[in-house]
C-alpha cells in the first residue's frame, strides 16, 4: 500500500511539470496570435487521433526511447554521457554498412547489422570514457566534443568512400538496403516496426538489472556517492567502462533499429535534425533516469513531436511549439520544486540538531 | 606554410575568437563563485537570435545588441533561479536551458521571420567595421588589428577589466571569497546569493555579446544552432585558463584560431568534413594538457 | 549586565533544540558553555550570532532588545564568533582573511597595503602575532585561528564566541589560547566558549552553563565546581566505566613497513614518512594525534583509498601494498570512515541500500542480489545497535549523525573481518551511540579482530587502546603500553616535543610562545 502511495507521489511532479510546460507553451501560442485550445486539440489529434498516427507516435518514439535508457543507465552511474548523438550515428554507420556488405543470409545479417550498431556505439562511448579514466578528461566535456566529430567523421564517410553513386548526386546518403535483411513491420502499412519491441523490453531489462543485481547496485550506488562506491570495492575504471559502453550500445541500438526499420540507408542529416538523442537525453532527465520513467518519457516527448507536426500540418502554429514545450518542461522538472523546497527546510533541521 | 603566412588568417582569428571569448569570460565569472555553466551554449545562441530580431525591429545595430543582451540575459536569470534559488542541479539545468534556447530560437524563427533554418536579410546592416586609426597603418600587423567589429575589442578589453575587477577590487575579492569558501563568505554576512545571481546575470550579459557577434559581426544573419558548440569550447577555455581572464583569453587565442584555420582550409583539397571537425579535436586535444581539479575531487582521484 | 538571552526556544519540527534557555554574559568575563553532542550549545550561539532565528525568546544588549536576522546584524552589534570549523580562506594571505567583509579601500579598489598595516597593527595591540602576507593554507592550524580571533576584533567585537576552539590545537598551543582569552577579557572583552573539555573549563572560564537536552541544568561559578560535579551534570547519570579485560594478542594481522605518502605539489613535507607498526589479532592498538598529522592520510593508505609513495602493508600475511579497496576488502578490511557522509554513505539512498555496501559477495547468486536476505540483516542491526531508524526502506540521510555511524559501525564489524580501521569511530555522536560503538569495537577485539583505532580524542584513545601510537607530522613519535599511557605523556608527543628533541622544537616554537607570553603579561 505504501508502495503505491510512494509511486503516485513520485508522479506527481512530472504530471506538474508537464502542465507548466503546457501553459508554458499555451503561452508561445497566444504571443503568436494562434488559439489554444485548437492547438492542443490538433495536437493531441497528430499525436494519438488515427491507429495510423499513434503507430507513427510509436515509431517516433524508438529511438528516444533507447537513448533514453543509455543515456539513464550513465546517468544512474554518475556518468554525465551527453554523447548519445555521435553513438547514434555510428551505431547507425556501423548497422547500415553491416547490413549492406555483409555477406549472410538476410535474417543474420540483420543480427549482425544491430550488433554492429550496438559495438560501434559502446565503442565510441567507451573512447570518451577511457579518456576519462586513463587520462581524467571531463567527460561531459568529452562527450559533447566528440558528438561534432562524430557528426563531420560519419558525415565523410557516407558523402565519399560510402556515398550511393546511382542516384541523385544531390543526398549525401549510402545504398539502399536489400528488403530482406529490413526490420519487420508490427502492422501492414504502418511505419512502427519490430524496433519498439526492443526497446520495451530493454526498458524491462534496464530496470530489473538496476534493481536486482550486484551490477545494478553497486552502479546506483556510484551513481549517488561515487566516494562510497569507491570505499566499498566497486572500481570506477571498470564501472565507467561497462557503463559508458552498454549506454553508448543503447544510443547506438537506436542508429541501427532506425536504419533497418525506418530509413533503410544511412542518409546524412537523417538521425541528427530530428534532435532523437537530445530527446533521448530529455527523456531522461524527465524521469530522474528511472527506466520505466524513461520509456515513458519517449512516449510523451514522441507524442509532442509529432503532434506538433500535425500543428504544423492544420494550424498557422510552427512545429517548434513542441521543442518549446519539452524544454521548459525539462526546466521544471530540473527544478524539482517541492523537493528542493522540502530539502531546504530539512536541511536546515539538521544543522541544528547535530550541531 | 603559405597558408601560415597568410595576414587574413590571423585578422579571421581574432574575429574568431570574440565570441568564444565573451562567453569563456562568462564562464569564468560563474567558475569563480563556484558555478559550472553548461547553459554557456543556448545563451549565446539566444543572443544570437535576438540580435538579428532587435535588428529586424529597431533598424538599427547598437539596439539589437543592447536586445540580445537584455535577451540572453533574462535567460540567465532563469539560470540564476533555478540553481541558486530553487537548488536544482547545475548541470542539469545549464542542459535543459540549452534545449530552451534551440527550441525558443527555432520557433520564433518560424513565427517571427516564418522561415526555417535559417534567417537572412540583404538590407540588414551588421556590425560596422572599425578601422583603428594608427594602429592600421603599421605593416603587417596593422591589417590584423584593425578593421573589426567594435565587439571583437570589447571582447579583449572585458578580457583585461575582469582581470582587473577580479583581483584589485572589494567586489572581485568578495565574489573570489563566496567562491572559495561559500560557508565563511556567509558567516561574515556576505550575501554570496546575490552574488552568484550577479555572476550568471553577466555571464548572461557576456555571452548575449557574444551571439551578437556571431550573428551581426561575423555574417549578418541567424541559422538553427549557429553557435555550434562555441559555447562548449568556451566552457573548455575557461578550464584551459585555470579561470584567469587572461590566460582564459591565451586559450581562446587558441580556438578562435583553430576555428578561423578550419574555415581558412576549406579552399584546400581536404574533405571540408574534417576541416570542419579541426576545432573539436584540437578542443579535445587541449584537454590533455591541464587537470580539472574540481572534477577529480568530485570522483575521489585527487592523490 | 551586557548580554541577557531570555527563554530561548528553538524547535526544529518537534525537537526542541533549546527550551527556555536563559543565559547571560558580563563584561570581561569568559562564561563557558558545556554539554554533550546534541545538547543545543551550538544552536544557541548560531541564534546569537545571528545565523538561526529563535522560535521565541528575547535577547537584550545592554539592556536593549536585539533582533538578529543575520550575521551581519550580530557583528554590527559587536558579536564575532570563531566557527569550530574555521571560516578562513585558505587562498588568501592573512591579512585579506582579517579584513573580509570589512575591507580597506581606496574608491573601488581593495587597498591590500593598507590591510596589512591594520593586519599588523592589530596583532602588536593584542600580541598575537601573525605574518599579514602568508597564505592561510600555508599556516599551522593554532596561527589560524589566531586569524580568527583577529578577524572578529577587526570587525570590532566586544563579545566573542568561541565554538570548540581547542579541538584542533596541540596543548601547548591549547595553552597560548586560553592566555590569550584570559588577556583579552582582562581588557575587556567577553567571551563565550563553547566546549566538552572539562579541565580548560576550569582553568579558564568565570563561569559555567550546563546545558542538557537543549535545557540548562546548572550555571555555576567556576571557583565553587570541579570536573567531576560538571561531568555529572552533562551527562545527568554516573558514567559506568567501560568493562575491558586485558588483550591476548595472537598473531599479526596488519603489518604496515616504512609506509610512506608524499604531499601534492610543491609540499616538500610527506604527509606519512616511513611509518612502520603492526597490529596483531585480538588488540586494539590506537593511533593519537592532533587531527591534521597524517591520520586521514594513514587510514586512506590502508584501505587502499590513496596512493602509496613507498612502504610496503601486508595484511593477514598477504602483500597487499598498491592493492585497492575491492582486494583489501576480499581479504580482510573492515573500514568505519573517518567522515560518514564523504565516504560511508550515499545520504540519497535507503538505509537498506547503505547496509548492504560490501555484503553483496554473501547475499547473491548468479549475479542478483537477495535483497529479502539483505533486507533482514539490516533489520538485525537496527535491533542489535539499536538505530532509530522507521524502517530499512527510510533514506539513510534521513538519519541522525550518531545513528548513521551506529549503522556504519554495524555494517562494518558484521563482516567479522580480521581488521577492522576504526576512525574516529565516535565523532559527534551522542553519548548512547558512543557506548554502543565502544562496546562494539571491544567485543570484536575478544573475538580475535585486529583492531586499528584513529581518534583525536584522546580519552577514546585511552579508554579502548591496548597499546598506542602517537602521530605527529606524518611520523610515529612514539610508543605506549596502555598502562604506562598518561594523558600528559602522549599530550607532549601529540606537540612534538620528544625528550632529545625538546630544545630544537622549544627553539623553533620560541616565536609563537613568546606571543602567548606577551599576551598574558600585557593583560
Amino acid at each position: 500500500m505504501r508502495r503505491l502511495a510512494d509511486s503516485l507521489r513520485g508522479l506527481v511532479h512530472p504530471l506538474a511539470a508537464l502542465a507548466a510546460g503546457l501553459a508554458a507553451g499555451a503561452v508561445a501560442v497566444i504571443v503568436v496570435g494562434g488559439s489554444v485550445g485548437e492547438t492542443y486539440a490538433e495536437m493531441w489529434k497528430g499525436a494519438f487521433g488515427s491507429f495510423y498516427y499513434l503507430t507513427n507516435t510509436l515509431a517516433r518514439s524508438t529511438p528516444i526511447m533507447l537513448i533514453g535508457l543509455g543515456v539513464a543507465l550513465a546517468f544512474r552511474a554518475g556518468f554525465f554521457n551527453l554523447g548519445a548523438e555521435g553513438q547514434l550515428l555510428f551505431g547507425a554507420l556501423a548497422a547500415a554498412v553491416a547490413a549492406l556488405y555483409l555477406p549472410a543470409p538476410p535474417a543474420l545479417a540483420m543480427i549482425a547489422a544491430l550488433v554492429a550498431g550496438i559495438i560501434a556505439g559502446g565503442a565510441w562511448s567507451l573512447l570518451a570514457g577511457w579518456l576519462d579514466v586513463r587520462f581524467r578528461l571531463n567527460l561531459l566535456v568529452s562527450t559533447l566534443l566528440l558528438n561534432y566529430i562524430a557528426i563531420y567523421v560519419c558525415s565523410y564517410f557516407v558523402s565519399f568512400p560510402l556515398k550511393d553513386t546511382s542516384g541523385s548526386a544531390a543526398i549525401n546518403q549510402t545504398n539502399m538496403i536489400d528488403r530482406a535483411v529490413w526490420l519487420p513491420k508490427l502492422f501492414k502499412g504502418m511505419s512502427v516496426h519490430a524496433g519498439f519491441v526492443l526497446a520495451a523490453a530493454a526498458a524491462v531489462l534496464l530496470f530489473l538489472v538496476l534493481r536486482h543485481t550486484v551490477a545494478g547496485y553497486h552502479l546506483r550506488m556510484h551513481g549517488s556517492n561515487p566516494l562510497f562506491a569507491l570505499y566499498g570495492g566497486v572500481r570506477r575504471g571498470r564501472l565507467m567502462a561497462w557503463t559508458m559502453l552498454a549506454s553508448g550500445g543503447f544510443a547506438g541500438l537506436a542508429g541501427a533499429v532506425e536504419v533497418l526499420g525506418t530509413q533503410y540507408r544511412y542518409i546524412d542529416n537523417a538521425l541528427t535534425a530530428p534532435g532523437y538523442a537530445w530527446s533521448g537525453i530529455m527523456a531522461a532527465l524527465l524521469a530522474n533516469s528511472h527506466p520505466l520513467g524513461t520509456a515513458a518519457a519517449a512516449l510523451l516527448l514522441a507524442a509532442l513531436q509529432t503532434g506538433g507536426m500535425g500543428v504544423e500540418r492544420n494550424t498557422e502554429v510552427p512545429l517548434e511549439i513542441a521543442s518549446v514545450i519539452q524544454a521548459a518542461i525539462i526546466l521544471f522538472i530540473s527544478a524539482r520544486f517541492t523537493r528542493a523546497l522540502l530539502k531546504r527546510r530539512k536541511a536546515r533541521a539538521a544543522d541544528g540538531t547535530a550541531a | 606554410m603559405e597558408l601560415l603566412l597568410d595576414v587574413s588568417l590571423y585578422g579571421s582569428t581574432l574575429r574568431m575568437i570574440a565570441p568564444i571569448l565573451l562567453a569563456a569570460l562568462g564562464g569564468v565569472i560563474c567558475a569563480r563563485v563556484g558555478i559550472f555553466n553548461v547553459g554557456l551554449e543556448g545563451l549565446m545562441l539566444t543572443g544570437a537570435f535576438a540580435a538579428i530580431t532587435g535588428n529586424h525591429l529597431f533598424g538599427d545595430v547598437w539596439l539589437a545588441v543592447l536586445f540580445a543582451v537584455i535577451c540572453s540575459g533574462l535567460m540567465s536569470l532563469i539560470l540564476a533561479w533555478l540553481t541558486i534559488g530553487l537548488n536544482a542541479n547545475m548541470i542539469v539545468v545549464g542542459v535543459a536551458l540549452n534545449f530552451l534556447a534551440s527550441g525558443l530560437t527555432t520557433y520564433c524563427l518560424s513565427a517571427i521571420f516564418h522561415v526555417k533554418g535559417s534567417y537572412y536579410d540583404p538590407g540588414m546592416a551588421g556590425l560596422p567595421k572599425w578601422d583603428i586609426p594608427l594602429v592600421g597603418d603599421i605593416p603587417g600587423v596593422g591589417g590584423i588589428l584593425s578593421g573589426h567589429s567594435p565587439l571583437v575589442y570589447v571582447a579583449f578589453v572585458l578580457a583585461f577589466v575582469l582581470q582587473f575587477f577580479l583581483f584589485k577590487t572589494v567586489k572581485g575579492f568578495r565574489l573570489l571569497a563566496a567562491g572559495e569558501h561559500p560557508e565563511g563568505a556567509r558567516s561574515l554576512g556576505i550575501r554570496i546569493d546575490r552574488i552568484r545571481y550577479w555572476a550568471v546575470l553577466a555571464s548572461g550579459v557576456l555571452c548575449g555579446l557574444a551571439g551578437a557577434q556571431l550573428s551581426l559581426g561575423q555574417v549578418t544573419q541567424f541559422t538553427e544552432g549557429m553557435t555550434a558548440g562555441r559555447g562548449f569550447i568556451a566552457l573548455v577555455a575557461v578550464m584551459l585558463g585555470q579561470n584567469h581572464p587572461l590566460g582564459v583569453m591565451l586559450a581562446s587565442l587558441l580556438f578562435g584560431f583553430m576555428d578561423a584555420l578550419s574555415i581558412r582550409l576549406q579552399g584546400y583539397a581536404l574533405p571540408t568534413q574534417f576541416t570542419m571537425a579541426l576545432p573539436y579535436v584540437m578542443t579535445l586535444a587541449a584537454m590533455f594538457l591541464f587537470k580539472d581539479r574540481a572534477y577529480l575531487r568530485q570522483t575521489g582521484r585527487i592523490d | 549586565m551586557l548580554l541577557q538571552m531570555e527563554k530561548i526556544t528553538k524547535l526544529y519540527g518537534d525537537v526542541a533544540a533549546n527550551a527556555g534557555v536563559d543565559f547571560t554574559l558580563e563584561e570581561g568575563e569568559v562564561h563557558a558553555l558545556v554539554g554533550e553532542n546534541g545538547a543545543g550549545k551550538t544552536t544557541l550561539m548560531r541564534i546569537l550570532y545571528g545565523e538561526e532565528t529563535p522560535t521565541s525568546g528575547t535577547i537584550r544588549l545592554r539592556g536593549k532588545e536585539l533582533v538578529l536576522r543575520s550575521p551581519e546584524d550580530a557583528i554590527r552589534a559587536g558579536i564575532g564568533m570563531v566557527h569550530q570549523h574555521f571560516m578562513l580562506f585558505p587562498s588568501f594571505t592573512v591579512a585579506e582573511n582579517i579584513v573580509i567583509g570589512r575591507e580597506p579601500r581606496s574608491g573601488i579598489l581593495f587597498d591590500r597595503k593598507k590591510a596589512a598595516e591594520e593586519a599588523a597593527r592589530l596583532s602588536a595591540e593584542y600580541g598575537m602575532p601573525v605574518d599579514p602576507h602568508r597564505r592561510i593554507a600555508d599556516c599551522p592550524v593554532g596561527i589560524q585561528q589566531r586569524v580568527e580571533i583577529l578577524k572578529v576584533l577587526y570587525q570590532g567585537a566586544d563579545i566573542i564566541i568561541l565554538d570548540e576552539p581547542s579541538a584542533v590545537l596541540t596543548p601547548p598551543e591549547v595553552k597560548e589560547l586560553l592566555a590569550a582569552i584570559r588577556g583579552l577579557a582582562r581588557r575587556g572583552k567577553s567571551f563565550i566558549l563553547i566546549t566538552h573539555k572539562l579541565q580548560e573549563v576550569m582553568d579558564v572560564s568565570d563561569r559555567i552553563t550546563v546545558l542538557r537536552d537543549g535545557r540548562v541544568v546548572a550555571t555555576v561559578r567556576a571557583a565553587d565546581t570541579n570536573v567531576d560535579e560538571l561531568s555529572r551534570l552533562m551527562v545527568g547519570r554516573e558514567l559506568v566505566p567501560l568493562e575491558k579485560r586485558p588483550a591476548r594478542p595472537g598473531d599479526p594481522v596488519l603489518e604496515v613497513e616504512g609506509l610512506t605518502v608524499r604531499g601534492g605539489r610543491g609540499k616538500a613535507k610527506p604527509l606519512l614518512d616511513g611509518v612502520t607498526f603492526t597490529v596483531r589479532a585480538g588488540e586494539i592498538v590506537g593511533v593519537a594525534g592532533v587531527s591534521g598529522n597524517g591520520q586521514t592520510e594513514l587510514v586512506e593508505a590502508i584501505a587502499g583509498l590513496r596512493r602509496i609513495d613507498a612502504g610496503r602493508i601486508r595484511l593477514c600475511g598477504r602483500d597487499v601494498t598498491g592493492a585497492d579497496a575491492r582486494d583489501l576488502r576480499r581479504h580482510g578490511l573492515a573500514h568505519i570512515p573517518e567522515d560518514r557522509y564523504r565516504w560511508g554513505s550515499a545520504k540519497e539512498e535507503s538505509v537498506a541500500d547503505n547496509a548492504a555496501m560490501g555484503h553483496t559477495d554473501s547475499a547473491k547468486r548468479s549475479g542478483f542480489l537477495l535483497r529479502g536476505r539483505l533486507r533482514r540483516m539490516a533489520e538485525a542491526w537496527i535491533a542489535g545497535f539499536k538505530i532509530k531508524a522507521e524502517s530499512p526502506a527510510v533514506k539513510a540521510g534521513s538519519l541522525s549523525g550518531g545513528n548513521l555511524q551506529k549503522l556504519i559501525a554495524a555494517r562494518e564489524l558484521a563482516h567479522g573481518s580480521p581488521l577492522v580501521i576504526a576512525a574516529e569511530p565516535t565523532r559527534g555522536v551522542d553519548i548512547g551511540a558512543m557506548e554502543i560503538i565502544h562496546a562494539g569495537l571491544l567485543k570484536r577485539r575478544d573475538e580475535g579482530g585486529a583492531i586499528l583505532l584513529v581518534s583525536s580524542e584522546l580519552t577514546e584513545i585511552l579508554k579502548l587502546s591496548d597499546r598506542i601510537l602517537v602521530l605527529y607530522e606524518g611520523r610515529i613519535a612514539g610508543e605506549f603500553r596502555a598502562d604506562e599511557a598518561t594523558e600528559e605523556a602522549i599530550g607532549r608527543l601529540m606537540a612534538g616535543v620528544t625528550d632529545h628533541a625538546e630544545h630544537a622544537v622549544s627553539a623553533g616554537r620560541a616565536g609563537r610562545s613568546d606571543g602567548a607570553d606577551l599576551a598574558a603579561s600585557r593583560g
